[in-house]
């Protein structure tokens, strides 16, 4: 019996230390809104590009939601992210149109060059890959995003050069 | 009402009955998984689906829908049972079956309807789930692939306890039910989620591969814990208690249960037990004794000692015990008799009684639920009191009242919602109070018909402003304000005040300030209104009434303890409590037991009993028959599910025996000593052990009318000047000294800890778990950290449960003990 208490004690783990002051302005702009959870959470996503774990212990307090709710809605929306994501976010996209013109191939190329495959982060947290479906834009599949630029009728090569160009960026 | 037919029966019923009700009323039964008594209808299953004549097409789900006039309904069809068994089959795609070692095999609801709608074989094929089971706490074991996903566990967990641990994460196929950021549980622990899962998914795991739920006898009884005398019903197998099964229609507390109830009852299992008397030899050591050698010496050394003898009895003794103990003293001629630490049990009766003429709460729990405003006096009521404070959970979701707590650290009544926290320094309730009985009179909305020495109470008030009082002792003084209008505007109303060891200091001070209060504000004789006193222990209320106070020529507990050490109490006879560990001032508690001639009655080797010169080994509650009278001034009746271990006696026998040995006749069982004591004590005067059904006898009715309504002015606290203030008090996983044997408790909170804030823990650079030294004069306190954020910088917080710790070397009763942090 004592084993288990050591492991309840254990499984806490310590929180990463993050300044929570944005959070706290967040949540400061919507705390009298009737039903503001999604838009606390939109904005702590805005802010630290995820949702750190303290800010929900924090919003739990502060809203008087549960943790675990909170919990329940970030896992139940694609939108939410629980870890730190990539300053860019490339896009594969993987529908029917793309996938018939090789989109296979342009993530395998992501993959070399940054090691990433779908939903993850390089480890400088400037990539984040995520494969998705159509994204509207099959007149030039193969097509790729990165964050709110599109690049058309790519290959390849240009995948390559597409990514070398953010690289350079900061 | 609504007039309806079910299957052909006309039926009538309320107008917020659903289908379903309706049906259950009327002996008609409609098979559920996610509906249960008491949480609102939900309608997640779909089991419960009937044919409504009135809402042709489809099939409608009964325990979502309200009644309406005229409406026709059938709950079982061709139809109805192809859908239903549908549903099953659906359910049984992913479910692991492994009925053969599921706890809950032989009274699950899903094997039920299996085999009723005999779902031999399944048209649909799926993945199973596979999920880890969430076996890292102690207590609760979470099985998920058994989950069907009805919701209770998290709707109880939520509804009713009011701490939401769980939620449903994910979607589709995912979905499933877990904690913040799906970890292992780690909560209260109170397993109302284990009583409410009609699967094997959440399981009491010190219950696991004990027994097959048929094989256990049931015994419904009263828990030996705390005030709030919820029923228990024991699952017997082997003369052991092996589960507190689920229980929902008798008694108080409608199955629910706190984390001692359901899991503290290991105690009476307990190797450790005492099973033969001890009498100490010549060379001063306790060896095993025969009974009757040992009642002899007892009998012997009280008689010798006739008017210096004195007379201790815990709270946790039954109603008939109590009063045998009574008639003991008078037969050994003293009038020292007095129950758990004395001037603290009494205190709060006699403020109450000084200014309300009664001594007992004016209201019973179920009132509480209906109640508009609240105010909880300490904040650590919850702790002591944990299911009624899953009724103010409940009157705050369901009802919308208002809680106020009163509170000198924050805890879980202050995170309920809207809850508001009137925090002030240790020690300075009294003044809190003063400034809403202030406002109530300045504003000149307080209740002063017929109530005396209104104007004397108001000039003395007059320092005792909302502003004042915040500015010496913290709080708001808009919110005190706020809530003394709220009070006063309240119907119903309800003050809720915890008594018990660890909070003895100024006790009858605030009990009077507490009633002053309720007076002032209506709720004192107001229907539907009370002001609860809840003892700490299983019959705090039952000592009261019968009377367990000194006679007239006699002393109380500190009284008797002095004058033992000065010679002048020459016996002394303690039965169920542990004075050396639980009773403030150990230096003078030891002096006091060490010199008389000391017979200690228990179920085990106390450190009391370890100073003693004869040991009787007695039995815990479930050994035993009788009655307690809970914190509501009910009756209820305590049975016995067990036999005690080796040759230990209930404390009745043993009592029945000592008269004997000291020349009285006594009747011989409890329900003839009832109908005596009945005769006796004014307040069960008429109240038959036959009267005493499942939910008990309330004396006094539901509303106890206060028979004066005098107010007394009683002087606030000067907050205490140090750089740091311990506080001790009762945490929420133990009660007195007795769960601390308990292992289901001890697994959560093995050990004694000190409790600080984040930015305390910081100053001194000490770390969770961590051991810090407290220095409070000549006395060092050692114990593990624990950082939280419940306590205010400069507050520290010790729980009083635990012997290593002799926390009462420093804690002499003082409303907070300066202390000087060594690490």
């Amino acid at each position: 019996m004592t084993d288990n208490v050591q492991q309840v004690e254990e499984q806490t783990e310590e929180l990463e230390v993050i300044d929570l002051a944005g959070a706290n302005a967040v949540i400061d702009k919507y705390i009298d809104m009737h039903g503001n959870l999604m838009p606390v959470l939109q904005g702590i996503q805005e802010h630290y590009g995820y949702i750190p774990e303290a800010t929900v212990h924090l919003a739990a307090e502060r809203l008087n939601v549960y943790a675990s709710q909170i919990y329940g809605v970030l896992t139940f929306y694609a939108q939410f992210h629980l870890k730190p994501r990539g300053k860019y976010i490339i896009r594969v996209c993987m529908g029917t149109a793309c996938h018939v013109k090789g989109a296979g191939r342009i993530g395998d190329a992501i993959k070399e060059r940054l090691g990433i495959g779908h939903a993850e982060t390089t480890e400088d947290l400037k990539f984040t890959a995520e494969y998705v479906a159509c994204i509207g834009a099959c007149g030039m599949a193969p097509v790729i995003m990165v964050n709110d630029a599109t690049y058309g009728s790519i290959s390849v090569q240009k995948t390559a050069e597409v990514i070398e160009k953010y690289q350079a960026m900061d | 009402m609504v007039n309806l037919t079910i299957d052909g029966k006309q039926i009538t019923t309320a107008k917020t009955s659903t289908i379903y009700e309706a049906a259950k009323e009327n002996g008609i039964n409609i098979p559920v998984l996610c509906y249960a008594k008491k949480l609102l209808p939900y309608g997640a299953c779909r089991i419960c689906l009937v044919e409504v004549e009135q809402m042709k097409g489809r099939l409608i789900p009964s325990c979502t829908t309200p009644v309406t006039e005229g409406m026709v309904v059938n709950t079982m069809s061709d139809e109805i049972r192809k859908v239903r068994k549908t549903v099953l089959e659906f359910l049984l795609v992913n479910h692991v079956v492994e009925c053969p070692v599921c706890d809950k095999g032989g009274e699950c609801d899903l094997q039920d309807l299996t085999y009723e709608y005999e779902v031999v074989t399944n048209r649909f094929q799926g993945e199973k789930f596979d999920l880890p089971t969430d076996e890292i706490n102690p207590l609760i074991e979470r099985n998920m692939n058994r989950c069907v996903l009805c919701g209770k566990c998290v709707r109880v967990c939520d509804e009713i306890v009011g701490y939401g641990s769980y939620s449903f994460i994910n979607r589709g196929f995912e979905t499933k039910i877990a904690t913040a950021f799906d970890r292992g549980l780690n909560c209260e622990f109170c397993g109302q989620c284990v009583s409410m899962c009609p699967v094997g998914a959440i399981l009491p795991r010190p219950f696991k591969f004990k027994a097959r739920p048929w094989q256990l006898k049931e015994v419904d009884s009263v828990c030996g814990y705390c005030g709030n005398g919820c029923t228990v019903t024991l699952g017997v197998k082997d003369n052991q208690v092996q589960t507190i099964r689920f229980n929902e229609d008798t008694g108080v507390n409608h199955g629910n249960l706190c984390v001692r109830g359901r899991f503290g009852y290991s105690f009476v299992n307990d190797t450790k037990r005492l099973k033969k008397p001890m009498i100490r030899n010549s060379n001063g050591i306790l060896v095993e004794a025969e009974w009757e050698e040992a009642l002899s010496a007892a009998a012997e050394g009280l008689k010798a000692a006739g008017s210096s003898a004195g007379f201790i009895a815990g709270a946790r003794l039954t109603n008939e015990e109590l009063y045998l103990f009574k008639k003991l003293s008078r037969t050994v001629g003293s009038d020292n008799l007095d129950h758990s630490g004395g001037e603290c049990y009494r205190g709060v009766t006699e403020g109450l009684f000084e200014t309300l003429g009664v001594k007992a709460s004016t209201g019973t729990f179920p009132q509480i639920e209906s109640a508009q405003a609240i105010v909880a006096i300490r904040s650590d009521f919850y702790e002591t009191h944990p299911v009624v404070g899953m009724v103010v959970n409940q009157a705050i979701r369901r009802n919308e009242a208002q809680l106020t707590v009163i509170a000198d650290k924050k805890g879980k009544l202050t995170k309920l919602p809207e809850a508001r926290t009137l925090m002030h320094t240790p020690g300075c309730e009294i003044n809190i109070l003063n400034a809403l009985c202030q406002t109530l009179l300045a504003e000149g909305i307080a209740v002063t018909d017929g109530v005396e020495d209104v104007a004397a109470l108001q000039a003395f008030l007059a320092d005792y402003t909302p502003e004042a009082v915040a500015q010496t002792v913290g709080g708001d003084a808009e919110a005190i304000k706020k809530t003394a209008r709220e009070l006063a505007a309240a119907d119903k109303v309800a003050i809720l005040l915890a008594y018990g060891l660890p909070y003895s200091a100024y006790s009858k001070e605030l009990a009077t300030a507490a009633a002053n209060l309720a007076i002032l504000s209506g709720c004192a004789g107001g229907a539907g209104s009370g002001l609860y006193l809840c003892g700490e222990k299983a019959n705090s209320q039952g000592a009261i009434d019968l009377g367990i106070v000194p006679g007239a020529a006699g002393r109380g507990v500190q009284k008797m303890l002095q004058g033992a050490a000065d010679g002048e109490v020459k016996a002394l006879y303690v039965v169920a409590e542990d004075p050396m560990v639980t009773y403030p001032d150990r230096q003078a508690v030891e002096a006091g037991l060490k010199k008389p001639f000391l017979v200690v009655q228990d179920i085990y080797l106390t450190e009391t009993a370890r100073l003693a010169d004869v040991v009787l080994p007695a039995a815990t509650f479930a050994e035993k028959d009788g009655t307690f009278t809970n914190a509501e001034r009910r009756l209820q009746r305590v049975r016995a599910g067990i036999k005690s271990p080796g040759e230990a006696q209930t404390d009745f026998a043993v009592f029945t025996r000592m008269l004997k040995k000291l020349g009285q006749v006594t009747a011989e069982t409890p329900t003839q000593v009832f109908a005596e004591l009945s005769q006796e004590c004014t307040e069960y005067k008429g109240i038959a052990p036959a009267d005493i059904g499942p939910q008990g006898v309330v004396w006094g009715g539901e509303s106890l009318a206060p028979t004066k309504k005098q107010l007394k002015t009683v002087a606030g606290l000067v907050p205490m000047d140090a750089s740091y203030l311990l506080l001790t008090g009762s945490c929420l996983y133990h009660s007195g000294s007795l769960s601390t044997h308990a292992r289901g408790p001890l697994s959560v909170v093995p050990e004694a800890y000190v409790e600080l804030s984040r930015s305390d823990a910081a100053t001194l650079g000490v770390k969770e778990d961590e051991l810090l030294k407290l220095k409070a004069g000549d006395q060092t306190l050692q114990a593990k950290v624990k950082v939280g954020t419940r306590l205010p910088a400069g507050v520290m917080f010790m729980p009083y449960h635990f012997a290593e710790l002799e926390l009462n070397r420093v804690y002499k009763g003082q409303p907070a003990i300066p202390v000087k942090p060594v690490k």
